[in-house]
């Protein structure tokens, strides 16, 4: 699947001037003949071996169409890179459609999938196994419910009994799934550690019979009127009884105590009237549920307008002052002759290539008030962190230090695509260098670099990590709502996905996602179809 | 043409040869798997770095005793809980190691099932070690066998102060030592500008608040939230002292907070058990205590590790052996003290912990003397950063809120996020 395999086939017409080859074509030439096939078919090889070991695992877990599409789109990549000039351009397209789908349209459906869905903490399993769930969390010690020292055994028939010993009593019995039955006192012998021994007229599971025996031990009931007897490990049993009952018809459940039904919400959960909730619950599909919450919820709605006007102001700001400190760099560092230029320059790009995390975790320590490096060597005493106005320009001023060198490299790359006769021209015609930057490097600038601030100004519209490193979105704020003073959109809905009701709601957080794609998109295309004006300029 | 010919079918020859000779490999390994009922009966745990040596020697001669074979994988601690939601049965493990807090989250979404431990092994453990791993919103069951202990305590340089026996001792020399030169830290208990609601939690339990009452079960109400309550709002006053007098400062995170008691700029430092070798090495003459009384019992939060039994051990057909392993033999006192040891964490079992011999250890433990174990409820995750920054608020120095109101805003927060 790997682009090295595209150039396998021989160029197709050999230019007339052989000697000035390039160096991309003596490498096409190189691998058009023997060596080029046999690397077509050794990675080719290697595609198809990892289909196969992946079709197998699919298999295993029953993900029946997921194997079929493998399969298909394996035979597919074979076809195409086996057969002949035909489908050339199928060969150059197929790679990069293969990773689009993988990396850009699997994940996106997946999460819209999810947001579909009840996803979150207590809504993990099947409803069959919630079921199961609820009955086994449901069961409690009988008023005077009783403890066994258990051994599992078989008796002359060959049948699985369980051999117990009431451990207040000192009472031998034999459980069956019939019921319990007394044995004669002294027909079973304890050891030192106080387990089981040996019980006449029984034999006691011992190694590998006791590990095949395992499945059946674990639903072992032994009745005892309403509650029964289980195995709780393999040396002790204890009797318990249901608190819920569960009625399969009318798939309720009802609490013994009090008669209360639980009713299955079509959320994936068994609620009481009282708003009593059973657990655990299933995953299922809630249609619209998780977008209603996101247009309806007070959490969402109360800070909503608040946290957006900050989000905007925090990614405009960002890329705009980046931008112009970045451009402002280029020009200083565009002149040649310029003594230590390349260490200058090399310089401004490290705060680009430290790991972002690091950088703002060390802010954090820098821009402490009282203990940090920068009041302290400044004299100063502001409260970097702990005020929310002076939250918002640190995290301002620290997403400016980790940005402007991109901007920096992207303009100074520019400048060099700009006509240095255009500029010649104009000082010519009598224009001041701030004319000449304002009318001719500027706007032609601005074509190279505009959609780049766009996506620059989207990324930061999402930037979690700078405000989860720096300010955790704090300071709380005084009032009332939940949002902290510099959290931005993305920060706020993690708080609330994940750091709200009962953890992590995956669903919920799916479909803020999917509100937030919007807005950012729809911020992207009206930008982009501005910026075609720019072009026009030319 | 006939060249190309037979170069094509050379080609697609070798490439399904290739194929072919890789496709051996996973058939290989797939065969164990499947036919595995008999003859090799694995236990998967699932541990993390630290602790996987102990655990691996303890339970093997567990599983020399029972005929059956154990497979400890490592994991990041964290990555246990997250791992346990997405993990293909067929690789999933039968028992976990894992927090205390974990409970909740995970007996809700069902991956965990409930044990029952003999009473004579119960006995030995200290009644809150069992509360911890127990959750159920109308049923209270224990979903966990405790292990290990952590908790905070006051850790006092004895040469720069004495160890208070009251909290007016532990103050007036606290302020004393503060005014004495500047640079110098009250108490170094850390906070940051995120807050830290663990490291504050016992002046929080010591003006008698608490994070969530119980119900009838005896388990967690949410609902209840002991940040309002009015016991608490009634001493919050000492909270804004504090602030005006500089005891307490929310501008010290964790690395100024060592760093002040490890330099002698602070007598008093409230830390844990994972500093432990940080301290022996410090040369620092040290004793650890509880923090004193204030209106209620100065006590710490209390962090249990221990083992679960997963859903998956059923799946698997190793339930009754699984269950024997977490709720009978690690509960034992001398699985116990390997286990902690693992770690330098104190053993949750009564008859283990009285065998630690590590002097710090053994302080440590004695601090965490009616400790509150972390909720194990979900909705934890709605708290911590709103206890920890109604703290931050309140005793930020000059400009803070006053505690009151920061604390009933905290509440009010908390109670809209757990909805």
């Amino acid at each position: 699947m790997s682009a090295t395999v595209a150039p396998g086939e021989p160029p197709a017409r050999r230019s007339a001037s052989t000697v000035a080859w390039s160096l991309p074509a003596r490498a096409i030439a190189t691998f058009s003949g023997t060596p080029g096939l046999v690397l077509k078919l050794v990675l080719l090889g290697l595609l198809n071996a990892l289909s196969l070991w992946a079709a197998t695992i699919l298999a295993r877990d029953g993900h029946w169409v997921a194997v079929g599409v493998l399969a298909a789109v394996t035979l597919a990549v074979d076809a195409i890179y086996l057969s002949s000039r035909r489908a050339v351009p199928l060969k150059f397209l197929i790679p990069g459609t293969l990773f689009l789908v993988a990396f850009q349209l699997v994940p996106i459906a997946y999460n819209v999938n999810i947001a579909f869905t009840n996803w979150s903490t207590g809504h993990q399993l099947t409803k069959v196994e919630a079921i199961d769930g609820i009955k086994r969390n449901s069961l409690a010690p009988p008023e005077d419910g009783r403890t066994y020292t258990m051994a599992a055994a078989r008796d002359a028939d060959g049948e699985l009994v369980l051999v117990l010993v009431d451990e207040a009593t000192g009472d031998p019995f034999v459980g069956t799934r019939d019921g319990l039955r007394p044995l004669p006192e002294g027909s079973v012998a304890l050891d030192e550690m106080g387990l089981v021994q040996r019980a006449e007229g029984y034999r006691l599971l011992r190694g590998q019979e006791l590990v095949a025996a395992d499945p059946a031990l674990q639903s072992y009931v032994v009745p005892t009127g309403d509650a029964a007897i289980r195995p709780e490990g393999l040396e002790l049993a204890v009797e318990l009884a249901p608190t819920l009952v569960y009625d399969a018809e009318a798939d309720t459940f009802t609490r013994k105590e009090n008669g209360v039904v639980f009713r299955d919400n079509g959320r994936g959960s068994f609620v009481a009237a009282s708003g009593e909730e059973l657990e655990p619950g299933w995953r299922t599909n809630v249609g619209a549920h998780n977008f209603r919450r996101v247009a309806a919820d007070p959490l969402i709605r109360a800070p909503f307008v608040r946290v957006f006007i900050w989000t905007i102001a925090f990614a405009t700001l960002t890329v705009l002052l980046s931008f112009a400190l970045g451009l402002f760099l280029a020009i200083a560092l565009d002149r040649k002759g310029m003594r230590f230029l390349r260490t200058y320059r090399s310089l401004l790009v490290i705060p680009y290539a430290v790991p972002a995390f690091l950088s703002l975790l060390v802010w954090q320590g820098l821009l402490n008030d009282d203990f940090g490096v920068v009041n302290r060597v400044l004299h100063l005493d502001v409260p970097w962190l702990f005020d929310a106005n002076w939250a918002k320009a640190s995290i301002v001023l620290v997403s400016l230090w980790l940005t402007f060198p991109y901007f920096f490299l992207i303009s100074l790359g520019a400048l060099q695509s700009i006509p240095a006769e255009l500029v010649e021209a104009a000082r010519v015609d009598g224009a001041g260098p701030l004319q000449v930057f304002r009318k001719i490097t500027l706007p032609l600038l601005l074509i190279a670099v505009a959609p780049l601030l766009i996506a620059s100004f989207a990324f930061n519209f999402n930037n979690f990590g700078n405000i989860y490193f720096l300010t955790g979105g704090g300071p709380a704020s005084n009032d009332q709502d939940v949002a902290g003073a510099t959290d931005i959109l993305i920060s706020y809905t993690y708080k609330l996905a994940f750091e709200a009701g009962k953890g992590q709601d995956f669903g919920l957080a799916s479909a803020i996602s999917i509100a937030i794609f919007f807005i950012v998109g729809t911020i992207s295309v009206v930008s982009f179809w501005r910026t075609r004006a720019l072009e026009n300029v030319r | 043409m006939v060249t190309k010919r037979i170069t094509r079918a050379l080609m697609g020859m070798l490439t399904v040869a290739g194929t072919a000779v890789l496709l051996v490999a996973p058939s290989a390994t797939a065969a164990p798997a499947s036919g595995s009922t008999v003859t090799n009966t694995t236990i998967r745990i699932w541990s993390d770095r630290d602790r996987k040596p102990a655990v691996e020697r303890v339970a093997a001669a567990w599983a020399a005793s029972r005929g059956v074979t154990v497979e400890v994988v490592e994991k990041d601690f964290g990555k246990i809980r997250d791992d346990l939601k997405t993990v293909q049965a067929a690789t999933a493990p039968d028992v976990i190691v894992g927090a205390h807090d974990w409970t909740g989250e995970l007996a809700a979404d069902g991956s965990v099932v409930p044990i029952i431990p003999r009473a004579a092994v119960s006995k030995q453990f200290p009644g809150y070690a069992l509360d911890a791993f127990s959750y159920g919103t109308s049923v209270k069951r224990l979903y966990g066998a405790p292990v290990a202990l952590e908790n905070i305590g006051l850790v006092v340089n004895t040469k720069l102060a004495k160890v208070p026996t009251d909290f007016a001792s532990l103050q007036k020399q606290a302020l004393a030592f503060k005014r004495k030169k500047a640079g110098n830290l009250a108490i170094a208990v850390p906070q940051g500008a995120n807050g830290d609601a663990y490291h504050m939690y016992p002046f929080f339990s010591g003006l008698c608040g608490y994070v969530f009452g119980t119900n009838k079960s005896g388990t967690l109400n949410p609902k209840n939230i002991g940040l309002r309550s009015p016991r608490f709002l009634a001493n919050t006053p000492i909270i804004d002292g504090w602030n005006k007098t500089g005891l307490v400062n929310s501008k010290v995170d964790y690395g100024t907070a060592k760093d002040a008691f490890l330099k002698g700029k602070a007598a008093f430092w409230i830390t844990g058990p994972w500093e432990s070798d940080t301290l022996k090495q410090s040369g620092i003459s040290f004793r650890i205590v509880q923090v004193p009384a204030i209106k209620c019992k100065s006590v710490p939060f209390l962090g249990v590790q221990g083992f679960m039994v997963t859903k998956f051990a059923k799946q698997h057909g190793v339930e009754t052996f699984a269950k024997n392993l977490v709720g009978d033999y690690m509960m034992s006192a001398s699985a116990q003290r390997s286990l902690a040891a693992a770690n330098g964490r104190y053993p949750a079992n009564t008859t283990a912990g009285k065998q630690v011999s590590d002097r710090v250890l053994q302080q440590f433990g004695a601090a965490g003397t009616g400790g509150v174990p972390m909720p194990n409820i979900p909705q934890m995750a709605a708290v911590w950063s709103e206890l920890g920054g109604a703290w931050v608020k309140s005793t930020k120095g000059a400009g803070a809120t006053k505690a009151r109101p920061a604390f009933t805003t905290a509440a009010r927060n908390i109670a809209a996020k757990i909805g």
